[in-house]
């Protein structure tokens, strides 16, 4: 073993539950181990903060565990040596429900969720330890007592009354107290239309005297009902979830929300006296949930738009980023999900803004006075990066006396890379092919940026074209918008002037092949890290959004970004393909969320998809992306006489 | 011909060192946070002490990350070695070892394994000599990344950057001393890893006395006179 490795393993080997961990296991575990220093006064995480994808063990020092009822903090827990906390996050990957404050310098080691995952699942005696909440601060409700009292006895650990917590709470939470319901008789295609009538995700299946038997969500049809391929006549008592899990209304919130927590639920039933033997009186579901915790678009912009603190922004990301996988699973719809994300991106990078302006006040009043643009390029200019992918962007000024030129290059470049920072510090990664504007080629006059575009559509080159496909998408975000409106303009007239460079363009968009001809398989990497993987951006998005900017580039359309925009931008340009724009437009939207919530899952970018984790219902939903692609691409050959074009 | 015989002379680029160099081609800028740097904590076990006498026996590095020492990161490597390096087998309790790798290959890795992080070691002048040492047969001159030595950080965080350097007893500055003040049990001395793990510890606990300081960024944390 490692040195090193061996190191933090003897470290943790001392304390449960890696004391009850076999010499792999644990060796595997103190591999993946992040070691992080704080001082006295840091907070750690806070209450309600996005839960990160690790929990703790105290190396050394003290910190102390708070909950924050009614603007007052009280104390949980305290923590030392070999303590475990901040476990919640393995549990649900919900928010923390304490804050932990650190009260001596610490040391402290973090444990990635994903590793203890695997262990959770092999390893009983750990998986009790947990349920039995043995870990400081995190919370076991009154029902759990007996558990307890067993995992104890199993461990004969020392009496430390410290997780027991029982909530104290009266925290707001807001839910339906109209629960939709339907007969176990009545045919699931019936059920499924009261929900879409009354637009709610879930139906509750009762008697007639209200007493809930089961209930049946969007899931469930998805998964019990379409995938399988039952009749729609039905019932709907042989689809719905049961046994039904109750609470009683005015159960105190923490209680409602563990028990969501613990059994992975998205909807509770609430009954009159708790039990599945009353009548049914609310229901409440995630959002309600997610809404009290403050994880609503407005609160989250609210909060970015009143800090300047990179740290704090960086959590409000990271808060963005759970929500966003909420509306993921909920399928809401994109147009939504996407203009949520790209407004809460536009105000960080308009926030970096101000940072990297306020970072550079020392500098030449005429410098600072010239205009300038902050120009978002890519999938962050399409209006469609969901999660901190690769930022593309570069700034353009406006033109300045020679005799001021190279002063006004230098301090624009000191601007765009002090907001790259900011960026990179909230957690958007860098560019790969640095086109970032902390690169000097990519902080330019408006002129300079006018004869980039020129030469790119006079002198079409393999090159050309390629950066053609991520600088034509730009759209201006900080600063003075108008410049960037003025380069618009001027490449809508060089292309009027040269319409041949749509030729090359539309040669480019043929370049990568549809997917099809894979009914037995996906078409998957052949080499490389990512072999046997599919890649969803190249072979899937990339077309269909060349294709997009393609056709509203020849139909002279400006101010259109967006790929799925587009295509329903073309469904009125040219009406007899309407069925054809529109599937495209569908397509690209599933395979946005395809993408997005992949990343999520694996803390990834999302972009290589491994199709044997797919289900066989997402594995057909993205096969059918990939139809649109092909009749597209002939089309575009047919249009453009690619036939007869020099290639 | 033995690898030390090219010293001195002109040697072509190996292909990795090539790749290497290229990483190293564009600067840290100044104002990256400190959060987000990324640092080698490395150290190397000798034969000996004399730059042009002795050789590398053994390295261990491990790299930080978002604030964080991650241990997933940890690597010890052993290269052959032209001498027995019977002098400090007796303090470092080194033997031979069976998962020793060839000279060319040690290069290879470790500068793979550096690529273009900022390198930190308890006396790092010496380590990064002997490491170009190794490196120079395959056309290496010098390593690019840049550097920081975890005792000048010490005095500097301790005494003031114009510290008098002829008034400092060297040896309240040695890993030991400095681990024993900044509470960092020692076990593991005098391998290459279990040092390099102790001087990331320390390294780790500067970085935020540093920015106690007011030092947050790259630019201010390798200032000259630092």
């Amino acid at each position: 073993m490692n040195v090193i490795v061996h190191r933090v393993a003897e470290f943790l080997k001392r304390f449960p539950p890696f004391s009850f961990l076999s010499k792999e296991v644990l060796e595997k575990v103190a591999g993946s181990v992040e070691i992080r220093y704080l001082e006295k006064g840091e907070t750690l995480f806070r209450q309600g903060q996005a839960a990160e994808a690790h929990f703790y063990i105290l190396k050394e020092g003290a910190i102390i565990l708070t909950e924050s009822i009614q603007n007052q903090e009280e104390i949980r827990d305290q923590c030392d040596e070999g303590d475990v906390f901040g476990v919640l996050a393995l549990l649900g990957k919900r928010p923390y429900l304490l804050t932990a404050e650190v009260q001596e310098n610490s040391l402290l080691y973090a444990i990635p969720v994903a590793i203890f995952e695997e262990v959770l699942e092999e390893n009983s005696r750990v998986a009790l330890y947990f349920a039995a909440g043995f870990a400081s601060g995190q919370v076991v409700v009154r029902q759990d007592l007996s558990e307890s009292q067993k995992a104890r006895g199993a461990f004969k650990i020392k009496s430390r009354d410290h997780s027991l917590l029982i909530f104290s709470d009266q925290s707001e939470i807001k839910f339906s107290e109209k629960v939709l319901i339907c007969s176990p008789d009545d045919t699931i295609q019936k059920a499924a239309a009261l929900m879409s009538e009354k637009h709610v995700s879930s139906i509750v299946v009762c008697q007639t005297d209200m007493k809930p038997l089961g209930i049946i969500t969007d899931k469930d049809l998805r998964n019990k009902v379409v995938s399988k391929g039952i009749p729609l006549d039905t019932v709907a008592s042989k689809i719905m979830s049961t046994p039904i899990l109750t609470r009683r209304k005015d159960a105190a919130f923490s209680d409602l929300y563990l028990t969501m927590i613990k059994h992975r639920l998205h909807h509770l039933v609430l009954t009159e006296d708790g039990t599945d033997k009353s009548p049914v009186c609310g229901i409440i579901s995630d959002h309600d949930v997610l809404l009290s915790m403050g994880n609503s678009p407005a609160v989250l912009i609210h909060g970015l738009m009143n800090t300047l603190d990179v740290k704090e922004m960086r959590l409000i990301c990271d808060q963005a980023e759970q929500m966003l996988r909420y509306y993921l699973e909920n399928e809401l719809n994109m147009d939504f999900v996407a203009s949520v994300m790209t407004e809460v991106n536009d105000i960080i990078i308009k926030q970096a803004l101000r940072i990297a302006e306020n970072s550079l006040v020392k500098e030449d009043e005429v410098l600072r006075k010239i205009p300038f643009c902050f120009l978002s390029l890519g999938s962050e200019g399409r209006e469609e990066q969901l999660l901190r992918t690769d930022q593309d962007n570069a700034l353009v000024y406006e033109d300045v006396p020679e005799a001021i030129a190279e002063d006004a290059h230098a301090y624009f470049l000191k601007l765009g890379t002090a907001m790259v920072e900011v960026l990179l510090a909230c957690g958007f990664a860098p560019c790969p092919g640095d086109i970032m504007a902390s690169n000097p080629k990519w902080v330019q006059p408006l002129s300079e940026w006018k004869s980039y575009f020129s030469e790119w559509i006079i002198r079409p080159t393999e090159e050309a074209i390629l950066s053609s496909t991520i600088f034509f998408d730009f759209r201006p975000v900080a600063g003075n918008l108008g410049l960037g409106e003025t380069l618009s303009l001027h490449i809508y007239e060089e292309i009027q002037k040269k319409k041949v460079f749509l030729n090359f363009l539309a040669n480019n968009a043929l370049m990568n092949p549809p997917p099809l001809g894979f009914f037995k398989d996906f078409v998957v990497e052949k080499s490389g890290e990512h072999k046997n993987e599919f890649d969803i951006k190249s072979r899937a998005m990339m077309p269909l959004a060349d294709l997009a900017r393609l056709l509203v580039l020849s139909h002279g359309v400006i101010g259109v970004n967006n790929t799925f925009k587009r295509f329903d931008r073309l469904v009125a340009l040219e009406p007899n393909y309407e069925a054809l724009f529109k599937q495209a437009s569908k397509a690209y939207e599933i395979l946005m969320r395809t993408r997005a919530l992949e990343g999520l899952k694996n803390q990834s970018n999302g972009r290589f998809i491994q199709p044997e984790n797919l289900g066989k219902l997402e594995r057909q939903l993205l096969k059918n992306t990939f139809s649109p692609i092909s009749e597209l691409q002939n089309i575009v050959k047919v249009r453009f006489q690619l036939d007869y074009f020099p290639s | 011909m033995s690898w030390w015989d090219l010293f001195g002379k002109h040697v072509d680029k190996a292909d990795f060192v090539k790749a290497f160099l290229l990483q190293n081609q564009k600067p840290i800028p100044a104002i990256r946070s400190l959060d987000q740097l990324e640092f080698t904590v490395f150290d190397t076990e000798t034969t000996g002490l004399s730059i042009k006498e002795d050789y590398v026996l053994s390295f261990g590095g491990v790299k930080i990350r978002n604030a964080a020492i991650q241990i997933e990161t940890a690597i010890e490597l052993y290269p052959t070695s032209p001498k027995s390096g019977k002098k400090t087998a007796s303090i470092h309790g080194l033997v031979q070892r069976e998962n020793q790798i060839q000279i060319r290959d040690f290069a290879n890795q470790s500068l793979e394994y550096f690529c273009n992080s900022i390198l930190v070691a308890h006396h790092i002048g010496f380590d990064t000599e002997m490491m170009q040492k190794a490196c120079r047969p395959f056309g290496l001159e010098k390593l690019p990344n840049p550097m920081i030595d975890t005792m000048t950080m010490a005095i500097r965080l301790e005494l003031g950057p114009h510290a008098d350097r002829s008034q400092i007893n060297p040896s309240d500055f040695g890993l030991d001393s400095l681990c024993k003040r900044y509470q960092i049990p020692t076990e593991d001395r005098h391998t290459a890893a279990g040092d390099a793990f102790l001087t990331a510890q320390l390294f780790l606990k500067f970085l935020k006395i540093a920015q106690g300081k007011g030092i947050t960024n790259f630019g201010q944390l390798t200032r000259k006179g630092f």
